[in-house]
């Protein structure tokens, strides 16, 4: 009987092989430069060559022990951090108003909202850079969370948006008639239910703040930059080969936080 | 004691009245369906009852209070959905704690009392599980014990057992119904169907158009419909046009086919009128060969169309000179057999099971 049988479709069989090995190729040819910098980073000293002629830890001990880099690293997650904090306490209750909310102008205050995806970055840099100026506050830490956090919110609005869709409204309603109060229905019922859409978001928010390079570069101090702008200068300045060991640090981080992510999706 | 008591109650929007000027009321323990097709205003009703929403008119008592202005979360009532709205992030027990941990009750009240009625809705078993991983009439008795577990002044059900397939729906309304009566909830409930009006209610509040057209005991509206919406829409009906011949004790009205037939008295038949007269299928006999059929007052004769079981019932469709079609309905037995199509038949049926009904509205009762 085996012999006889023939999958129904079988003949689109080789077209499918086909488109997926050409997408597997596009995939690594788009993949295959943040690859690169992984063996270069276990290579020499000196110079930043591929593919590397020895194999040594050392641009990992420079990183971690023997440089400022680490100080900045540390600044970037505080950076980080921050403003995931501040784009999930301004961007769920925004998203929780938006889509539950009925009230004149709802459409143009969520396109107010979601412009800063819009406008170009380096509009934002440098309008972030004269505010903050006029303030006096340009340089600091709390500049760079506030910075980065007009560049984080929307994507966490976008991402509590499609959470609050999947929120049954009557969930709310029965816990309402059974006796609580708005506080209380959004603390114990919908928060909980969004939780999944928060944690993305904010997974999302965190990462976005790590890698970004334009605002940052506007607004943070000499000496006191963001990861990602230490690299850009010292790309620019010193072509130090240690930034081979930042960059397979930066792609790990990123692909364990998805990582997080997607089992956290998975379990929900 | 009124539970809940409607007084003129209008809801419109824009234009489009939802709801015109109802009154209505629950006494306590009792078993109150509002039946009614899709856009009568039954989930309104309801709505305006819970507080979801506000009436363009009218005042709202619960409890003998005036509740129109209490926000929902103060009604201190109960609400079962057809899709249960079971928090699926909870365990079955913080589910039904949770009307109770709203209210800061003690946890040792809160542990028994969940059990309590885990008991009763015979659920004992599936505390620690989450809603997804019951039946729908599982999860269907856990939303209802969530409601009694707070004992709420009046149960709000909307259409609770709509998403449940046919026998568990029967064995539901049975469950509900033994609920009902141990405890004595007052219950209301909103239905499209009409078998499940006529099984559960002590009482049943006919919807039509935002208006109630009929209200009563389900056998008082089943026998004696006021109106040609109420009788076509509980059970079925054969619907004649006919003009009344004579009014009084002997009413007699004519119909198209020109038969004669013996009607019911009525306060709206006056010699001349053009009203409907309705007669139910199981009402109208099939008069065979050897029958006796002198207890009938009204006689007719048609050819067969068709017929049809229907399980435990045979329909027969019987034509009739003016080629309108009358039903009669009769038990299914071995010796009944269907009508051969084109077949003569003899129908009978009681002066009492023919009601004269308006064109149009209802009689006023």
């Amino acid at each position: 009987m085996a012999a006889v049988e023939r999958p129904v479709g079988s003949k689109y069989a080789s077209s499918a092989m086909f488109l997926s090995a050409a997408a597997w190729f596009g995939y690594l040819f788009l993949l295959l430069p943040s690859f690169i910098v992984i063996p270069m980073s276990f290579g020499n000293v000196g110079e930043m060559v591929f593919p590397p002629k020895s194999f040594s830890t050392f641009l990992y001990k420079q990183f971690f022990f023997e440089s400022n880099w680490m100080d900045v690293t540390w600044r970037s997650f505080r950076v980080a951090s921050g403003a995931t904090v501040a784009s999930i306490l301004l961007g769920v209750p925004a998203a929780y108003s938006i889509v539950r909310g009925n009230y004149p102008g709802k459409k143009y205050i969520t396109m107010l909202l979601l412009s800063p995806i819009l406008i170009p970055i380096i509009v934002i840099a440098l309008g972030l850079y004269f505010y903050f100026a006029s303030l006096g506050i340009t340089g600091s830490e709390a500049s760079l969370i506030l910075g980065h956090s007009v560049y984080t919110t929307p994507f966490v609005i976008v991402t509590s948006m499609a959470g609050m869709r999947h929120v049954d409204q009557n969930l709310e309603t029965a816990a309402t008639i059974m006796g609580a109060g708005p506080f209380q229905t959004f603390f114990k019922v919908t928060l909980p239910l969004l939780r999944p859409a928060i944690f993305a978001g904010g997974l999302f928010a965190f990462l976005m703040s790590f890698d970004e390079v334009v605002i940052a570069y506007f607004i943070a101090k000499a000496g006191a930059s963001t990861l990602p702008v230490k690299m850009f200068s010292s790309i620019q300045w010193e072509i130090s080969p240690v930034l081979a060991a930042v960059s397979t640090f930066l792609t790990a981080l990123s692909l364990v936080i998805c990582l997080i992510g997607a089992m956290a999706q998975k379990k929900d | 004691m009124a539970m809940v008591r409607l007084e003129k109650a209008s809801k419109r929007y824009g234009d489009v009245t939802a709801l015109e000027e109802v009154d209505l009321s629950v006494t306590e323990g009792e078993f109150v369906t509002l039946l009614g097709p899709s856009g009568s205003g039954k989930t309104t009703m309801l709505n305006l009852i819970a507080g979801m929403i506000a009436p363009t008119s009218g005042r709202i008592f619960i409890n003998g209070q005036d509740a129109t202005e209490t926000p929902p979360n103060k009604r201190g009532l109960g609400m079962v959905f057809q899709n249960y709205a079971l928090m699926p992030h909870m365990t079955i027990f913080e589910n039904v704690a949770f009307p109770l941990r709203v209210r800061k009750r003690p946890n040792d009240e809160i542990q028994s009392k969940v059990s309590q009625v885990l008991d009763l809705v015979h659920l004992p078993h599936v505390a620690n599980r989450k809603p997804r991983e019951l039946s729908g009439g599982q999860q269907q008795r856990v939303a209802l014990a969530r409601c009694i577990v707070y004992n709420p002044s009046i149960i709000l059900m909307d259409e609770p057992l709509g998403a449940l397939d046919k026998k568990l729906r029967e064995q539901m309304q049975l469950e509900l119904k033994r609920i009902h009566t141990d405890l004595g909830i007052t219950m209301l409930y909103v239905t499209h169907d009409q078998e499940e009006a006529l099984t559960m209610s002590d009482r049943i509040v006919l919807l039509n158009e935002g208006q109630i057209e009929q209200m009563g005991a389900p056998d008082d509206l089943y026998f004696n419909p006021r109106s040609v919406f109420a009788a076509d829409f509980l059970g079925n009906s054969n619907l004649f046009d006919a003009t009344i011949e004579e009014a009084g004790a002997n009413c007699t009205a004519s119909i198209a086919s020109g038969h004669t037939i013996r009607t019911k008295a009525s306060p709206i038949a006056k010699t001349g009128a053009k009203v409907k007269i309705m007669m139910r299928p199981e009402n109208v006999n099939v008069v065979r060969e050897g029958d006796d059929s002198s207890r009938f007052d009204n006689h007719v004769t048609g050819s067969a169309i068709d017929s049809i079981i229907l399980g435990g019932v045979i329909k027969h469709y019987v034509r009739l000179k003016d080629d309108s079609t009358i039903v009669a309905q009769e038990l299914t037995r071995s010796g009944r057999r269907a009508l051969t199509p084109g077949q003569d038949v003899r129908l009978a049926w009681r002066r009492e099971d023919t009601l004269v009904l308006p064109l149009q509205g209802r009689i006023p009762g």
